[in-house]
């Protein structure tokens, strides 16, 4: 449970807090224990002869006083400690938040956002959980534990050991029973995904169920599915509808014992009636802490678990970083140069791969890789060109060459397994990763767009542009024509709670966003796949008075888009087989040329 | 949408709604036997749990003042008795209940799911996936609290109420009048923290649900972030939204914290009065020291029931609104139905499809298709063409019968298709959707779905037909390749290419393909789905909208639709030659080539 150790700097922070909230705990539990001393005295006295009802009327007081006293130590202690648990929590989210937007794609190809989403949610308020009601319920209930045994001992051995003894045995059933419970419920949530998991699938496929008139399979298949999570359940209710009773009778023999052998020593002379009254009081105020402790035991177990989850992320060190003695890149001319690139396959991208988990992370600061373990196969290798400033090359090649993992390297969204990549005759791994990524602008194969309004998405990469910039960006674009379909034009909310953007919209709105952070050097990946033969090339004629003067690289899948390009290079398993001109290519009648021969006669047979 | 599902905040209302609860009913019913069981015990309980005190005070009054020590034995016998029972009656009952509470999921369930099937494709229109999930999830989950911790709970807290009253009544009515002074008090304090507790749980739950989502989101656009500069703000964002959730959550914890203590001191006040008025009693003779404490314990007890309150009655309220829901659902009538009295195809089955007529639209103000008619033989292959939002999926909606003409017939081999039992005509006419679907499985099972008819030998000749068995026998395992939720491990080539597989394994009559350009598939794959396609379409009646015009060249005809109309029909070349409305079309696909060659 070393994982908790992580958690003392957090709680460092608020010592001060902490321990007053500790010191109420200590009095509030002192206090409390004392409620059943009053009761006690008033019961002797009732039991003797000649009390006035000016007593009794002090003793109710008495019984107010020590109630209000405990309620306000009471409070304090839990507005100071649960306070304290929810500020932890905001710092542990803030420290997540900021290594989420730290870590780069190659933890991010590791973990699925559903997992890294469960670390920043559940794991999170485990922990909190942990900090508030834990430490919260831990504190009172050992102090009112350790207060209440020592009155008890004071007063009778005998009848202090029963109690003593016997009630910790219903934190140990509720511990026993609770860890059992937590497995068979583990096993239950996992088929309750499977039942989420295969209605979600039917309804989002349910076009291809109908048409192959698979309704009847498919509910046999999940009729099936619920009569086993009916019988997980089942076996989970035999444990679980045992818990709350048998802690119940564990609490009352301890009741029917203190009555019984207490009984028996009033009833001997050896106790008097209030002292077995003060007995049944504290039966009563240490019930529910001996409940929490058991409690306390799977919070302990869950949030260690969990902190060790939150570990595995704030621990992750990014393999891209800035350097130790980053150089400037104050105005970027914009030549590129690959240099002998290598880049291996990723485990999780080799087909079969599967993805591990967070902790798997190499520590390192060290912009240079580490040999990893398993040596896994070159995707591309012995890749060299020079891209001039101000001039274009363009990238072809089948689905899966690498293309996009090559102009990656680029604006350094991974950094190669050998060679180099330079900017402007220096390697991008010397340079001030966001000088560097200030001068790299990227329009990906799959855009992605915020939930803020349009104007925000399109001037995501320069925030303080000016409406006229933003007019040109957006008219570059071809957005211009789709803000008319937009109730609020260029004001329009993206996402959930406004409008959803076509697939080539959504790369009209990347296009403007990459053209308005103005970067010395322009990425276009398969950037116009989604936008119709003729709006791609309406953005291509406005792109190409752009890229006049910046250096472009441009990723397409169809000669046309390529065609213009200064130089063009061929991507075949994993090198590059042939580069030129598109008249030179042709000239050579490779790949390229066949490509090439392969587009028009489509256009041919359709005619 | 992973989104969705962190900010489906519930708007609770009405507690109980009698309408509900007999509709609710139904489903309960079978259980009839085993749920009065349960009742029955979880009175008993009730009951047994009220004597503990009446022994104590059995016991004070008793042996212990007489000092008879050997009088203790048979009070502590009873004592153990009662403890034992208790134990026996509410285990028994929380078994009971538990299970009929599951027994009623399960059959709830399949019912929604059953329901759900049968609803026709402008349900699902309508109905984003995210919130059917939560029907048949969450919402079914709140019943099953309803039955379990609800309804049943309350009215056992009502007894227990009851019970202790009446005994104290029965002890000493003067000591219980003063026991129960507090009682109201009690009641109002609880409903007050209830009123505060609820609106600031939904505000920790509203401002949660916020974060979540940006977190989400954030996650996803990471290397957006990166890439453009914006971690700085991205964070300034997140700590404005983390920082309202502290509040939202300091402000219930102040509540709570309030709530707690007062709870203790009104206790503290109940004995107080008993220990002032009581101890007069008892000098006065008219209260013993045993009723006294039996009378604390009472008050103690008589707590409990009330604080249960709160929680119970949220559990209503999200039992009702998921009722409203899941009823919501349960109530929307099937839009295509099966006859009663279906007719039958004439065997063999050729596949001429005829439409007369037809109009449809998706808001029937609003008809996409105008009156449509059309004649296409058994055996031709023909592609519908048009602009975005000519009527060309609805056509293929219609012909699968997901939705129903609005006037005119469609007939298949002379026979309306109305008056087909749907699974006997989507036996004969299968659709290939426009986006590919694959579902957690194997390759194999992707392919025969859960038609065990269709042997491993037919599997793999489907595949080997449409050019998917070279990319299958690369995988890890083959046909026996686990698939990932939704094809996540397949590209959109490869799950095109199962399509057609499928398609071919289950080896329809009529066969409607609705192919949409990917334009993230390389040129080798595009070569071979046309090439698949092609295989596909031979010797069979095929109706294919055409994205892209390399596909045409594979059909017989062409039906060009435009604003709901057929406005041209005929050959590739025919229609070329009118220099029309495909003229158009055809160049407009080509102006690619024109601007740029």
């Amino acid at each position: 449970m070393s994982h908790l150790r992580h958690l003392l700097p957090y709680m460092a922070r608020y010592r001060w807090t902490l321990l007053a909230g500790l010191v109420c705990a200590v009095i509030g539990a002192a206090v409390s224990a004392l409620g059943p001393y009053v009761l006690r005295l008033a019961v002797d006295d009732l039991g003797r002869s000649g009390i006035v009802t000016a007593t009794l009327l002090r003793y109710s007081g008495l019984v107010i006083v020590v109630a209000l006293a405990d309620g306000v130590f009471k409070f304090l202690q839990r507005m100071l400690i649960a306070g304290v648990s929810y500020h932890v929590e905001y710092d542990l989210r803030a420290a997540l938040f900021d290594r989420y937007l730290r870590l780069d794609q190659s933890f991010y190809g590791r973990n699925h956002t559903g997992d890294l989403m469960a670390r920043a949610t559940n794991d999170l308020s485990a922990v909190r959980q942990l900090l508030g009601p834990g430490l919260n319920g831990t504190a009172t209930a050992l102090l009112t534990f350790a207060a209440a045994a020592a009155l008890m001992l004071a007063v009778n051995v005998t009848l202090a050991l029963v109690v003593l003894l016997l009630m910790p045995l219903s934190t140990l059933i509720f511990v026993l029973v609770g860890g059992r419970m937590r497995a068979l419920f583990t096993s239950v949530q996992d088929q309750f995904g499977n039942i989420s998991t295969r209605a979600q699938e039917n309804f989002s496929g349910i076009r291809t169920v109908k048409a192959y008139a698979q309704e009847e399979a498919e509910l046999a298949v999940f009729t099936e599915d619920n009569r086993r999570y009916r019988e997980l359940n089942l076996r989970y209710v035999l444990l679980s509808g045992a818990l709350w009773p048998s802690m119940a009778l564990c609490l009352g023999t301890v009741a029917a014992l203190v009555l019984l052998v207490g009984g028996r020593l009033v009833a001997g002379g050896e106790l008097t009636l209030g002292e077995l009254v003060q007995f049944n009081a504290y039966l009563g105020l240490l019930t529910f802490p001996m409940i929490i402790l058991g409690w306390m035991v799977s919070l302990y177990q869950q949030g260690a678990a969990s902190m060790g989850r939150l570990n595995e992320v704030l621990h992750a060190h990014p393999m891209i970083v800035n350097p130790p003695a980053a150089l400037p890149l104050p105005a970027p001319h914009g030549e590129v140069e690959y240099r002998g690139v290598g880049i291996r396959f990723d485990a999780n991208e080799e087909p079969g791969g599967h993805r591990t988990s967070a902790e798997k992370v190499v520590a390192g600061d060290n912009p240079v890789p580490q040999p990893s373990t398993t040596r896994s196969a070159w995707m591309l290798r012995d890749i060299s060109f020079t891209i001039p400033a101000g001039s274009s090359l363009a990238i072809v090649g089948a689905t899966g060459a690498g293309k996009t993992t090559l102009v990656n390297l680029l604006a350094r969204v991974r950094d190669p397994d050998e060679g180099q990549v330079l900017v402007d005759g220096i390697d991008v791994r010397r340079l001030d990763l966001a000088d560097l990524r200030r001068a790299v602008g990227y329009v990906p194969q799959e855009t992605f767009l915020f939930s803020v309004p349009l104007r925000e998405n399109v001037a995501f990469g320069a925030p303080d542009a000016s409406d006229e910039e933003l007019e040109r960006a957006v008219s570059i674009s071809r957005l211009a024509n789709d803000l008319e379909q937009f109730p609020d034009g260029i004001a329009t909310m993206v996402g959930e709670r406004g409008v959803t953007l076509s697939g080539g919209q959504k790369q009209r709105v990347a296009i403007a966003r990459a053209v308005l952070s103005s970067p010395a050097i322009l990425v276009l990946d398969d950037a116009l796949s989604s936008v119709d033969t003729h709006t791609a090339a309406q953005i291509l004629e406005g792109l190409r008075e752009i890229m006049r003067n910046r250096t472009s690289i441009i990723i397409a899948q169809r000669i046309a888009t390529v065609r213009e390009a200064n130089q063009i290079i061929v991507l075949h398993e994993g090198r590059i087989v042939e580069r030129g001109t598109h008249a030179e290519l042709l000239q050579a009648n490779g790949r390229y040329a066949a490509m090439y021969r392969r587009e028009l006669l489509e256009a041919e047979l359709s005619e | 949408m992973s989104g969705t599902r962190f900010d489906d905040d519930v708007i609770l209302g009405k507690a109980y709604d009698g309408r509900l609860v007999r509709r609710l009913a139904v489903f309960v019913a079978p259980y009839w036997r085993s749920l009065s069981l349960a009742v029955a015990l979880l009175f008993g309980a009730a009951f047994t749990e009220i004597v503990p005190p009446l022994l104590v005070q059995q016991a004070i009054d008793g042996p212990i003042s007489a000092g008879r020590i050997d009088g203790l034995w048979p009070i502590f016998g009873l004592y153990a008795l009662v403890l034992l029972a208790t134990f026996a009656l509410r285990y028994g009952h929380n078994y009971l209940i538990n299970s009929i509470g599951q027994s009623v999921m399960l059959d709830l369930r399949t019912h929604i799911f059953r329901h759900i099937q049968r609803m026709s494709l402008s349900f699902f229109d309508r109905n984003p996936v995210g919130r059917l999930l939560t029907r048949i999830t969450n919402d079914v989950d709140a019943l099953n609290e309803f039955l379990t911790q609800g309804l049943v709970l309350i009215l056992a807290d009502t007894v227990t109420l009851a019970g202790i009253i009446v005994v104290m009544f029965a002890l000493n009515w003067r000591l219980a009048l003063i026991s129960l002074a507090t009682l109201p008090v009690l009641a109002v304090v609880v409903a007050i923290y209830q009123r505060l507790m609820r609106a600031t749980y939904r505000l920790v739950r509203q401002r949660l649900a916020k974060i979540n989502a940006y977190l989400n989101e954030q996650i996803g656009g990471v290397l957006v972030t990166q890439l453009f500069r914006r971690e700085a703000h991205s964070r300034a964002a997140f700590a404005g939204l983390s920082s309202e959730y502290v509040d939202a959550n300091m402000r219930s914890l102040l509540i709570f914290s309030i709530f707690m203590p007062t709870v203790q001191v009104m206790a503290a006040i109940g004995t107080a009065a008993l220990l002032w008025w009581g101890g007069q009693g008892v000098l006065a003779g008219w209260a013993t020291l045993g009723t006294l404490t039996a009378f604390v314990l009472y008050t103690e007890r008589a707590f409990q029931p009330i604080r249960n309150l709160a929680e119970r009655y949220t559990i209503l309220q999200a039992a009702m609104a998921s009722a409203e829901r899941i009823f919501g659902v349960l109530d929307t009538e099937e839009e295509v139905r099966d006859p009663e009295h279906p007719a039958t195809l004439p065997q063999p089955v050729r596949g001429a499809i005829t439409l007369e007529n037809v109009v449809f639209g998706y808001d029937p103000a609003e008809p996409v298709l105008k009156g449509v008619s059309l004649h296409i033989p058994a055996g031709q292959a023909v592609a519908i063409v048009g602009a975005t939002g000519a009527g060309k999926s609805s056509l293929v909606g219609l012909l699968a019968r997901f939705y129903d003409v609005q006037q005119g017939r469609i007939t298949l081999d002379g026979v309306d298709i109305r008056t087909l039992p749907q699974r006997e005509l989507r036996r004969h006419i299968a659709a290939v959707p426009q986006d590919p679907v694959c579902f957690s499985g194997t390759i194999a099972s992707n392919i025969r779905l859960h038609d065990d008819t269709i042997d491993d030998e037919r599997v793999r000749w489907a595949a080997e037909m449409v050019n998917a068995a070279a990319f299958i026998e690369r995988l890890p395992g083959g046909y026996a390749y686990e698939v990932r939720e939704r094809g996540a491990n397949l590209s959109i080539g490869q799950r095109q290419l199962l399509a057609f597989a499928r398609a071919l394994a289950f080896n329809p009559e009529v066969l409607l393909i609705l192919d949409e350009a990917t334009s993230s598939v390389d040129t080798a794959t595009e070569a071979l789905i046309q090439n698949a396609l092609e295989r596909l379409l031979k010797g069979r009646t095929s109706i294919v909208i055409a994205h892209r015009l390399s596909t045409i060249r594979h059909v017989d005809r062409i039906i060009v639709l435009h604003k709901g109309r057929v406005v041209e029909d005929g050959s590739h070349e025919a229609l070329l030659a009118r220099r029309g409305f495909y003229y158009r079309l055809y160049q407009l696909q080509f102006a690619e080539q024109s601007v740029t060659g």
